[in-house]
């Protein structure tokens, strides 16, 4: 196969990702959940997007499809030129630890890994890795490498896991309510530390959010209802992180 | 059902991958307790029983000759209960087309019914009659392993006159359950037979007309038989009594005695192991299992439920695998213990011998299980009991890991961040880790001393016939010869070298302490023979003075310088004075040796020949076995390569069993403890290692997380199993060892390899079985999860 999601491939033509007709259908005994309803989307590269709606809307469906944490019932996703709805367990892992930075409202530290530790989780088997400590300067943590998960606060561990997310220099960044756990002050410090993030990498960048002010940061805003895009705004003037609050 | 209940049954099932894994362990504690002990009662059940039907004897003699009047005399002696003389005669048996030598030892019965003592149990046929010279009853075990039925008959050689017995009946007697051929280690049921003849036919047979040669007798109650034994041998002495001696020292008794003894050093030594891992297990699971239910506590307790209910709850879970492991156990230990009994049943002639079941040792058994599930269980009880409900709805502290000073090693060695995961993790529990370990390194010890077994037996053997015994052939004499046996036996064709052997049946004394035993004479010029110690060392023999066996110093404590006084037995009762000058650290028995000049100055005659070591042309062996069966004087041949043959055999029979067994057994303890140790892992970085797959490690990547882990302990585990199962095979060694023999300890390295080999294949394998799971992990709800 072609080499999933190599740099090489970006260019301004080519979508990061493009679905087609994507559906998900969960099947728990007896009680069946469309997760999906048929979602056909293009994705730019260097994109920031946010996502929005209920809970149970398919949002995070959708963001788990796109990292290769999951696989659709049925429909095509592409990376660039590569189908991922063709690729099997190992090259979808690959494809992960090459191109896909996550980052989950609940940080996901490892907590016998000091701050460095966690993100050289990430530069041990990644191909051109950034320093792991360059990756924790770039997210303001320099000072505190050697510190545990459990010596660090909330907002600081949230940014010892965007630095693990960054440090593969990604050519996606997936959040999952990356501010749900955090105050509104240290939420703002990790969004700001996302867009310096996108600015430096041009990743893609994909956030998943309960909260509507974050979306005036994005480039657009795809709104979820029932499985399906109900709506997509177009956000003309993304806005700095710092001037938004909640 | 109460929903707490259900609650503990679904726990139970959920975890049931576990919970069997840590009742097989408890299993294997039932199953070898009920195994052993239930051995040990039947076989001490089935021996009372039989000793007391049958009135089995307190004390034996036997002497030159005696007339029948001095079984009047020994009667009146305070404190005998009853008496019976006879006649105790080996003789020869010639079955046509058999070359090999059959001996059988014949004891006279009273025709008339009035043996009690030692009395037979009939199989079959009847007892001799009065007036019919050649009729014999012979032991069940020769009859089935020679073909002999009613109605047969068997040449033999009686008191060097041939006669043909004809057998009337089949039976067992209780002082040959344990039938061993002179100067044998191993029953032989094929070549040595007991056999009983009327009274008037043998005192016939060998001149013994009115005359005895062996008598017993029992005690009554509270008798003194050190005092009984002291007046017997008052009486006796002029009719060349060789010392009368209790049950303790009668042969069949004194092997069966010793094989109860290593049963009971089972019992003791075994089970507590698996009880002692089963007790770890349950403690780090329960412990587990609370920490992970905090909030389902806290929620149970904020609804009313008590402290008290909530930990009998979770006692219910130690009562339910005990419960398994009590079934399982039992049921492995009454297939097992009837596996053994039946093996044992062809070694010791019992008229019948059977498992017995017997309620005792399961409710033993089962209390054992119960306890030390319990016992596991307290901490995590006590625990879950003392969560105040408000507490134990908050999620617990996060643990808090620290760089320690194996972290400061692994940062210098480069570790990965995989690397420093593995340590860190195992540092951060170290009391579970400790468990890890300990419970591996108790499986390969215990696995260990059992293969140790089989080294030190080999060893036995080694050095009990290969390395002491140089003869091809031992030839004992109807009695004593003086030394032109020597040149006659040297006259045979293909004979190549004769040595002669004696033994002077004496008793020793030091201090206040006497033991009977045979004074054997060892000469230094000897090349057909060699004295080899339990280290595998040929001992020197002195140039004068005694030799004692170690087993033989302890019994009378005596040590290097000590003046022994010894009393010839039988004949004149010569005594002297002898200082011990060497203690050797033999294997079989209690034995004392000395020069032949010696004995010749305690016997006061010119060296008479007890037996003769052959050395044969091996081409020559039939036509000398055939000269020696033809001679009168012979009474019994040995050949040195079949009674090799036979305890090999039987070490390769039973302890192949056992071996096996035990190894079922060793490795039920590593997968126990592996499996729960490897689920606990799995479960408690279920989180971590579904973020590794999110951040792009292969799933193989991510099992050698967990199997590190489990690797780093079964490693840790391996010198400390090692330790361990030296101390146990010390242990056991010790405690197998019984008046008849010592064990050597020769553990090989074969034996450590083996045992290290099978445990990292149980651990290996168990930990690649639960590390399998990392395949199925979902990592999009374990991270959506809150850890």
């Amino acid at each position: 196969m072609a080499r999933a999601g190599d740099p090489r491939e970006r260019s301004g033509s080519t979508p990061a990702f493009r679905s087609v007709a994507l559906e998900k259908v969960y099947r728990t005994g007896e009680t069946t959940v469309h997760a999906l309803r048929g979602v056909d989307i293009s994705i730019a590269r260097g994109e920031m997007l946010v996502l929005l709606g209920p809970s149970g809307s398919g949002k995070s469906t959708l963001l788990n499809i796109l990292g290769a944490l999951d696989r659709p019932t049925s429909g095509q996703l592409f990376y660039g030129e590569t189908e991922l709805t063709a690729l099997n367990d190992h090259d979808l892992t690959r494809f992960r630890r090459a191109e896909v930075g996550f980052i989950f409202q609940f940080y996901n530290l490892i907590p016998s890994l000091t701050a460095e530790e966690n993100v050289r989780l990430v530069t041990d088997i990644a191909e051109r890795p950034m320093d792991a400590a360059e990756a924790l300067d770039m997210v303001g943590l320099a000072e505190r490498r050697d510190h545990y998960p459990a010596q660090l606060s909330g907002g600081e561990q949230q940014r010892v896991a965007v630095a693990r997310a960054i440090a593969k220099r990604p050519g996606v960044l997936l959040c999952d309510e990356p501010t749900g756990a955090l105050d509104s002050a240290t939420g703002v410090r990790v969004l700001q530390t996302l867009k310096h993030v996108h600015d430096e990498l041009g990743a893609t960048v994909l956030v998943i959010t309960h909260n509507v002010g974050i979306a005036a940061m994005a480039h657009r805003v795809l709104h979820f209802r029932d499985g399906r895009i109900a709506r997509i705004e177009q956000n003309e003037q993304p806005v700095d992180p710092a001037e938004i609050s909640w | 059902m109460k929903a707490l209940d259900l609650k503990l049954a679904r726990d139970l099932w959920r975890m049931r991958g576990q919970v069997l894994a840590i009742a097989l362990v408890l299993a294997a504690a039932s199953a070898t307790y009920v195994l052993s002990a239930g051995v040990y009662l039947s076989l001490t059940a089935t021996r009372d029983a039989y000793y007391a039907r049958n009135y089995f004897a307190d004390v034996f003699a036997e002497m030159t000759r005696a007339p029948r009047s001095v079984i009047a005399r020994v009667a009146r002696i305070p404190g005998v209960q009853r008496v019976e003389g006879g006649i105790v005669q080996y003789a020869t048996l010639d079955f046509p087309g058999r070359i090999e030598p059959v001996r059988a030892l014949i004891n006279s019965v009273d025709e008339g019914g009035r043996t009690h003592l030692n009395a037979i149990t009939l199989g079959k046929g009847r007892m001799p009659r009065a007036g019919e010279a050649g009729e014999v009853v012979v032991d069940t075990f020769f009859a089935a392993a020679n073909d002999l039925g009613i109605g047969s008959t068997v040449a033999a050689q009686i008191h060097g006159r041939e006669q043909t017995l004809k057998i009337v009946g089949t039976g067992l007697a209780p002082n040959s359950i344990y039938a061993l051929p002179p100067g044998d280690l191993v029953p032989d049921e094929r070549r040595f037979g007991i056999f009983w003849m009327g009274r008037e036919a043998l005192e016939a047979a060998t001149d013994r007309r009115e005359a005895i040669n062996a008598l017993s007798l029992t005690l009554e109650r509270g008798a003194s038989q050190a005092e009984v034994i002291r007046k017997v041998d008052l009486i006796l002495a002029p009719y060349g009594g060789t010392g009368a001696y209790g049950r303790e020292d009668q042969i069949s008794h004194a092997f069966l005695d010793s094989e109860l003894k290593q049963l009971d050093a089972m019992t003791r030594v075994i089970p507590p192991i698996f009880l002692l891992v089963s007790t770890f297990l349950v403690y780090v699971v329960l412990g587990r299992m609370v920490s992970t239910e905090r909030a389902q506590i806290g929620l149970l307790k904020a609804f009313g439920y008590s402290d008290r209910a909530i930990g009998w709850h979770y006692l219910k879970f130690a009562f339910a695998i005990a419960l398994v492991a009590i079934v399982l156990g039992s049921l492995a230990g009454i297939w097992m213990g009837r596996g053994m009994t039946s093996l044992y049943a062809q070694y010791y002639r019992f008229p019948f011998l059977e498992y017995h079941l017997s309620p005792g040792v399961f409710l033993t058994a089962g209390a054992l299980a119960v306890g030390s599930s319990s016992l596991g269980a307290l901490a995590g009880v006590r625990s879950a009991m003392a969560l105040a409900p408000a507490v134990a709805m908050s999620p617990p502290a996060p643990p808090v890991y620290h760089a320690g000073p194996v972290e400061r090693i692994g940062r210098r060695a480069g570790f990965t961040a995989i690397g420093h995961m593995i340590v860190r993790h195992i540092a951060r529990w170290p009391g579970r880790s400790a468990i890890t370990v300990l419970g591996v390194a108790l499986s390969m010890g215990l696995l260990f001393a059992t293969l140790q077994f089989i080294d030190a037996s080999r060893a036995m053997l080694d050095q009990f016939f290969a390395r002491s015994q140089h003869q091809d052939l031992t030839v004992t004499f109807t009695e004593a010869r003086n030394r032109d046996v020597i040149h006659a036996l040297a006259q045979l064709p293909g004979v190549l070298r004769v040595e002669p052997t004696r033994a002077i049946p004496v008793q020793m004394r030091l201090g206040n302490r006497s033991e009977r035993t045979a004074l054997e004479s060892v000469d230094p010029e000897s090349r057909l023979t060699a004295r080899i110690d339990i280290n595998g060392q040929e001992i020197a023999l002195p140039p004068a003075g005694l030799m004692l066996s170690r087993r033989l110093a302890d019994q009378l404590a005596a040590n290097v310088g000590d003046v022994i006084r010894i009393e010839q037995l039988g004949g004149r009762r010569t005594q002297l004075a002898e200082p011990v000058v060497r203690i050797a650290e033999e294997i079989v028995g209690a034995r004392a040796y000395a020069n032949p000049a010696t004995l010749e100055k305690l016997a006061r005659d010119a060296s008479p020949v007890g037996a003769a070591l052959l050395r044969i042309d091996p081409a020559a062996r039939e036509a000398i076995l055939r000269s020696l069966k033809s001679m009168p004087v012979v009474l019994g041949v040995t050949e040195r390569d079949a009674a090799l043959a036979r305890f090999n055999a039987l070490i390769d029979e039973n302890l192949l069993t056992m071996i096996g067994f035990y190894i079922a057994f060793a490795s039920a303890i590593a997968i126990g403890v592996v499996y729960n140790s490897a689920r606990i892992l799995f479960s408690e970085r279920a989180h971590e290692l579904a973020t590794l797959r999110v951040l792009g490690y292969q799933q193989r990547e991510v099992g050698i997380i967990l199997l590190g882990e489990v690797a780093l302990l079964v490693l840790l585990s391996l010198p400390l199993g090692c330790v361990i199962g030296y101390g146990m095979a010390q242990l056991m060694t010790a405690m197998f060892s019984s008046d008849l023999f010592r064990l050597p300890y020769a553990a090989t390295w074969a034996s450590y390899a083996l045992a290290a080999i099978v445990v990292i294949i149980a651990a290996l394998g168990t930990a690649l079985a639960v590390a399998w799971r990392v395949t199925r992990l979902d990592m999009v709800r374990v991270l959506k999860a809150r850890e």
